[in-house]
């Protein structure tokens, strides 16, 4: 998102804010009416021709596919849903038309397809979701079916190969030049977030007890899903503040809030604020500068001298946390103002003296959703094996968690390295803490030998993950060595 | 379901009203060259290449990159169709594209050539030059 579209958010919010105080109904359409637009609006520009129209389109067409599979079939009717369904028909619908009465393109980078085509893709998205809806009546795994298609089309979008041949196969089928095919053609606006959203919800529904498809009785309590109307679940995957760049909240947190009647008092307004002008501040004033030092392929290449290279390797460490923790600040501020309460994302990682307590406080609600749906029921299964001795579940948990934390980047080596380094960091800091406490209880009891193990502790994790991110900025695992030699003067 | 492919029923047969009402799609062979020539002025080389034919897509990045190191801007660009050739459009423009380095303008005129433009799934689409 550009200073111009986060600028135009901020007084969307301020208005639906304003507007729909103690208004309820009225604020959920508002929100799901401009969370529609804001999908094209912010989808960046694809050399596809109408790919900026259709990748969206698809969003919203998994959107009201997933669901039809989580709600109740007696709810399909209701009126609220109803005027949901057509809100984001017609919506789009106006969307593929403004090519008839614009003169430039204003929702999307180019001109919208053609609406016959718009036409027959409701015709085929209609037949879809009713063969997919008959199917899930006589068989639960079609809503494992739906999960894997999101997982397969993230792998896709992932890895640099696959999305190459994809573009190649869209330029073929659409005649177009197959020699300018380019893994980069396919740059689908937060779909990793909107993925991870659609999983979330299915995978607690395959947990709720009507289904019973996994596992234990903790699992489906914890896994019941209120029933959600499409405009609350719709707006909930598709909430323009958190579209781009998260936080992934969870649907019966955020279905919470839209329920709830709101009022901003003046002292919250205020905070509201100043998030939003440190988050503006962080992302476009500190992290744009750090942009022009902080390391990437080209300086990765062209700086030699040891003391250069430590600098642009702290600058991308501070550049990507800002720019991060920026565009966090200012979505937790934007959904602040219309009634929504985001998770936090950050809690100042880089003062943490250890790596555990690092990815407690980085990308907070991305290390919880796999935690919820991969670390703790993997570790399960695992405990489950009783000649598995601990450390060798602490390794693999670990280890495994992070390389998908890492592949979900990218599918790329650099991004497997990335994983390996924080899966190990964590697994070897596990044990050294373990093996420290058993030989010395009473090691951090001295206030000053606390204090110098805090201050050690960070400045440790900090230099880790710091040089964690050469794998994670650069493409190629050889670039990442030379950084490494030369931040070593080897 | 049947609600929903009523309510879809809906939807399509009142926005296919508001097509027919809507003005005719201005998208015609000159809005397309005009449309061409502001993506190479921006060095926008998705908007270029989905405004190229198949044949073209090559030579018009090949264009903007020989445009990379200069600052490009448009002055009294209008363009026109001037007959055409079979399927082919022919497109002629007026104005200038300047091309800036280190503060020296150099002027490119619009009209020495005239652009090929073909219509492909609807789309006008710049499919060379004369």
């Amino acid at each position: 998102m550009g200073l111009i579209q986060t600028g135009a958010s901020i007084l969307t919010s301020l208005l639906i804010g304003a507007l729909t105080r103690f208004a309820q109904t009225t604020r959920v359409y508002l929100l799901l009416a401009f969370s529609i637009f804001a999908i094209y609006w912010f989808q960046p520009a694809v050399p596809l021709r109408s790919f900026d129209f259709w990748l969206p389109s698809i969003t919203l067409a998994l959107v009201v596919l997933t669901w039809f599979i989580i709600s109740g079939r007696d709810t399909w009717h209701s009126s609220q849903n109803l005027i949901a369904l057509i809100m984001i028909i017609g919506l789009t619908a106006i969307i593929d038309l403004s090519r008839y009465f614009l003169p430039e393109p204003f929702f999307t980078t180019a001109a919208p397809p053609r609406f016959i085509l718009y036409f027959f893709f409701i015709i085929i998205l209609t037949i879809f979701i009713s063969l997919i809806n008959w199917l899930f009546r006589h068989f639960f795994w079609i809503l494992s079916a739906v999960i894997t298609l999101l997982i397969l089309i993230l792998i896709i979008l992932k890895t640099p190969a696959l999305s190459l041949q994809t573009s190649i196969f869209i330029r073929t089928l659409t005649n177009r030049s197959v020699e300018n095919a380019s893994f980069t053609d396919l740059r689908w606006l937060g779909f990793s977030y909107i993925a991870f959203r659609l999983i979330h919800v299915l995978r607690d529904k395959s947990r709720s007890p009507q289904f019973a498809l996994y596992g234990s009785e903790r699992d489906k309590q914890a896994g019941r899903l209120p029933e959600l109307a499409l405009s609350e679940f719709a707006t909930y995957v598709v909430f323009f503040p958190s579209l781009a760049a998260g936080p992934i909240d969870r649907a019966e947190r955020f279905a919470q809030d839209l329920r709830k009647d709101f009022f901003l008092t003046q002292d919250e307004t205020l905070l509201v604020g100043q998030r939003l002008a440190i988050g503006l501040f962080k992302k476009f004033v500190i992290a744009d500068t750090l942009a022009s030092i902080a390391l990437n392929n080209l300086l990765a290449t062209q700086v030699r001298a040891t003391g250069w290279m430590w600098i642009i390797v702290y600058a991308y460490a501070f550049q990507i946390y800002f720019d991060f923790s920026g565009y966090t600040d200012i979505a937790i501020g934007m959904a602040h103002l219309v009634g929504i309460k985001l998770p936090e994302n950050f809690a100042a990682p880089y003062l943490k003296p250890n790596l555990t307590q690092f990815w407690n406080s980085w990308h907070m609600t991305l290390t919880q959703w796999f935690r919820s749906y991969f670390f703790n029921p993997f570790n399960r299964w695992m405990r489950g094996f009783k000649n598995i001795p601990l450390w060798t579940m602490i390794f693999v948990g670990q280890v495994s968690t992070m390389l998908l934390i890492g592949l979900w980047h990218g599918i790329t080596l650099n991004f497997v390295v990335w994983g390996l380094w924080h899966g190990l960091g964590l697994f070897i800091q596990n044990r050294w803490s373990d093996f420290i406490r058993a030989r010395y209880p009473n090691l951090g009891q001295n206030t000053r030998v606390h204090s110098a193990l805090q201050i050690g502790g960070i400045l440790l994790t900090f230099h880790f993950v710091a040089l964690g991110w050469v794998f994670f900025a650069l493409s190629e695992p050889s670039l990442s060595w030379q950084v490494f030699r030369k931040l070593f003067g080897m | 379901m049947r609600t929903f492919s009523l309510t879809i029923l809906t939807v399509i047969t009142a926005t296919l009203l508001l097509t027919a009402c809507a003005s005719k799609n201005n998208n015609g062979p000159a809005k397309a060259v005009e449309d061409y020539l502001k993506a190479l002025v921006a060095k926008d080389a998705d908007r270029l290449s989905t405004l190229s034919c198949k044949d073209w897509e090559d030579d018009a990045l090949l264009e903007l990159d020989s445009f990379q190191a200069v600052t490009t801007r448009l002055d009294g660009m209008a363009c026109e169709q001037t007959g055409t050739d079979g399927n082919t459009a022919l497109v002629l423009c007026k104005g200038k594209l300047i091309a800036s380095y280190n503060n020296e303008d150099q002027e490119l005129d619009l009209s020495v050539r005239t652009y090929q433009v073909v219509q492909e799934g609807g789309d006008w689409l710049v499919c060379g030059t004369r």
